[in-house]
């Protein structure tokens, strides 16, 4: 019996170019396996955005509009709105990175949070601008040493960073909001089971939904695959919890 | 329908896009272009139409971004500044190749400048502040009548050439009121269904993207834009010319600054003076053939335009003989008066002709 | 028997599938990848390989393309 297959809703022959080691592959597999398992393939459209995300629309097999940076969000809200003006409803979802979501797009993102938009936002966080070579964002840890805070970020100098999953949590139009972290089997599986709910609240009409995914960018954290994992497991997780901090989808 | 009724130009041009068709709409409030959004919020909703209150002009413009790539007809408006933020995504929309509509109502700059009257975005819209080489499709109408059939060729050319079009108003007409008809949108609907998404049922999926990294496809990509850029420079060329075909002066001008300009000609022509006025109604494409052949037989061509001369770019590019060319403008604030026009031409012609 | 198809083109050598696999049965093959480290290959010859996917779930690659259990 065949326990695992490449999901048909990944592009046939295609070979991820993200580096070695990174969550990103990973992540985007669950949410090919989750477009086969809800049968959503031919009704999709995905939103890719700036950054390692962008590429999206190489891997995934549904139709895929790129967003400009830190817009898809708002980008989604057109698609949704435009197709359910000619009674058409798509499921619609964006794929963006934390610099994406929660720093140059903060104001798309959380307005469509706050209007209650029915669409769904994944968020990598990976706690760098990882595309351009490591530099500090607006997730990145107290004490991180990146190129832009190269003695690691101190809160006079710096700033603080953002906990994206309980922000928008606490917006009103927001009906689903999760952190999950891809480290090991367990939590793989437990990202896919929470990124199927996200993408659930959508098909019930219900609202915004948001899933965080804690990620790791073993090239610009300079650690091996296994160390970044290591490092999300005991370090990150402690930052950024690993919890459903809104759901109202059983309401 | 067919009715002349006295209608202000922001609200033509709300009721010339829902009358060919307009299902979706984004927009912010700015001083003089708000009545479009505000009229369309009602009329939309009963509809059951895609209207959003945007949270900032970015926002409006991404969201008529992925409207677009529905196959749906999207417009958003806003006005000058505003239109300013706006710029990133027209540039992606012209690599995307989408079609939005972008009514600018223009207000009075630089910076936040003020709701005075003022045509101060000719280059914005023409030349573009996005990245990039990409061109925007960019008309300009005169009367309120021009705001409801520029309207649906708005409309038309946005989803023929697949491109961002600007409908660029002068705030003055958008504010004022005239008799006019809403008219029947003159245009075929044109076939979308070999590029819209719309979920890969029953075929391969399709991707969006501006993003090239293969230097060849990225080059083959702009010089395919280049190409269509070309046909509509073509095709599409629009202008109005008034008494020009003797004309030894010529008058250019665009938007409602060509009203007062006409007025200008008529005194002249009155005097026996050989004058005409030409007004490009595509400002891109800008129609520099024909007012190319009319300046062969001109003495003088004299741009006259409510900024400092932005027009007179392309009227000059236009202009191959010796023909002495002139500009009458003034930055902002009352429209450029009939007096002061005429009071100004006598010096350049070297004449004196009373102006009243 | 159970089995893994491992696509070694795909493989970029982050061994994550090296170190989940209970039994241990997956190695490091004699063929370098696209990261210039050698990729991984299954061998099994005692038919220890119990199907449990592990491998294929934490392949950052969908280098893992299938797996049989019996």
């Amino acid at each position: 019996m065949q326990v695992y297959s490449i999901p048909k809703s990944i592009k046939e022959n295609s070979k991820f170019t993200f580096c070695k080691g990174c969550d990103h592959g990973v992540a985007i597999k669950i949410i090919a396996e989750i477009i086969d398992e809800l049968n959503l393939r031919e009704n999709t459209i995905a939103i890719s955005s700036s950054g390692c995300s962008v590429l999206l629309y190489n891997f995934l097999d549904v139709d895929c509009l790129e967003a400009p940076h830190g817009r898809a969000c708002a980008v989604a809200t057109g698609v949704k709105r435009a197709h359910r003006a000619k009674k058409d409803e798509k499921f619609v979802f964006t794929y963006q990175g934390d610099g994406d979501f929660a720093s140059i797009g903060l104001s798309e993102s959380m307005h469509s949070a706050l209007r209650g938009e029915n669409i769904t936002a994944i968020c990598i966080n990976n706690t760098n601008y990882g595309m351009t070579g490591g530099q500090m964002g607006p997730t990145s840890t107290m004490g991180q040493l990146t190129t832009t805070s190269p003695l690691g970020r101190n809160k006079e100098y710096h700033g603080f960073p953002i906990k994206t999953a309980e922000q928008i949590a606490l917006c009103e139009g927001t009906q689903f909001s999760a952190r999950v972290a891809l480290y090991d089997v367990k939590n793989i599986l437990n990202a896919k089971k929470i990124i199927k709910k996200a993408f659930e609240c959508q098909l019930n009409n219900k609202g915004f939904s948001f899933v965080e995914i804690l990620s790791s960018c073993p090239t610009n954290w300079k650690l091996s695959p296994q160390d970044s994992h290591k490092k999300i497991a005991e370090e990150l997780t402690k930052i950024y919890p690993l919890d459903i901090f809104k759901d109202t989808t059983n309401d | 329908m067919n009715e002349k009724n006295l209608l202000k130009g922001n609200i033509a041009i709300a009721k010339a896009a829902l009358e060919c068709g307009c299902s979706c709409y984004f927009g912010y409030p700015i001083t003089p272009q708000t009545d479009i959004g505000e009229y369309l919020s009602l009329e939309m909703q009963k509809r059951n139409l895609a209207y959003v209150c945007a949270e900032s002009e970015i926002g409006a413009i991404n969201m008529a971004l992925g409207a677009a790539s529905s196959g749906e007809k999207v417009m958003t408006s806003s006005s000058s500044c505003a239109v300013a933020l706006m710029q990133e995504t027209l540039s992606y929309a012209a690599s995307d190749e989408l079609p939005i509509v972008l009514v600018n109502v223009m207000r009075a700059g630089p910076g936040q400048g003020y709701i005075f009257p003022s045509q101060g975005d000719y280059n914005q819209a023409t030349i573009g502040g996005g990245n990039g080489d990409y061109k925007t499709i960019v008309l300009s109408p005169s009367s309120i009548q021009e705001c409801i059939d520029l309207t649906y060729k708005s409309f038309h050319l946005a989803q023929k050439y697949k491109n961002p079009t600007i409908l660029l108003v002068d705030g003055l007409l958008g504010q004022m009121a005239e008799p006019a008809i809403i008219t029947e949108n003159p245009y075929p609907e044109i076939d979308n269904s070999n590029w819209r998404l719309d979920g890969a049922k029953n075929r391969t999926s399709r991707k969006i993207h501006s993003l090239e990294p293969n230097q060849n496809k990225l080059n083959k990509h702009i010089l395919k834009l280049y190409q269509k850029y070309q046909i509509i420079e073509q095709n599409e060329p629009d202008w109005e010319e008034y008494l020009c075909n003797d004309a030894e002066i010529i008058l250019t001008a665009f938007g409602t600054m060509a009203r007062s300009v006409k007025a200008v000609c008529n005194f002249f022509r009155e005097k026996g003076i050989k004058m005409g006025v030409y007004r490009p109604i595509t400002l891109y494409p800008f129609p520099y053939k024909r007012l190319r052949e009319l300046s062969i037989n001109a003495k003088h061509i004299i741009d006259i335009e409510m900024n400092m001369g932005q027009m007179l770019r392309d009227v000059r590019l236009s202009v191959l003989s010796n023909s002495q060319i002139s500009f009458i403008g003034k930055p902002v604030g009352d429209w450029l008066k009939k007096e002061e026009i005429i009071n100004t031409i006598n010096t350049i012609i070297k004449e004196q002709y009373a102006s009243i | 028997m159970s089995y893994i198809k491992i696509n070694q083109d795909k493989c970029k050598s982050c061994y994550l599938c090296i170190d989940v696999c209970p039994h241990k049965l997956i190695k490091k093959s004699n063929n370098t990848g696209s990261t210039g480290e050698l990729t991984v290959e299954f061998s099994d010859n005692e038919n220890k390989c119990i199907g449990c996917a592990q491998c294929a779930i934490v392949c950052p690659e969908i280098a893992i393309e299938e797996v049989t259990r019996e």
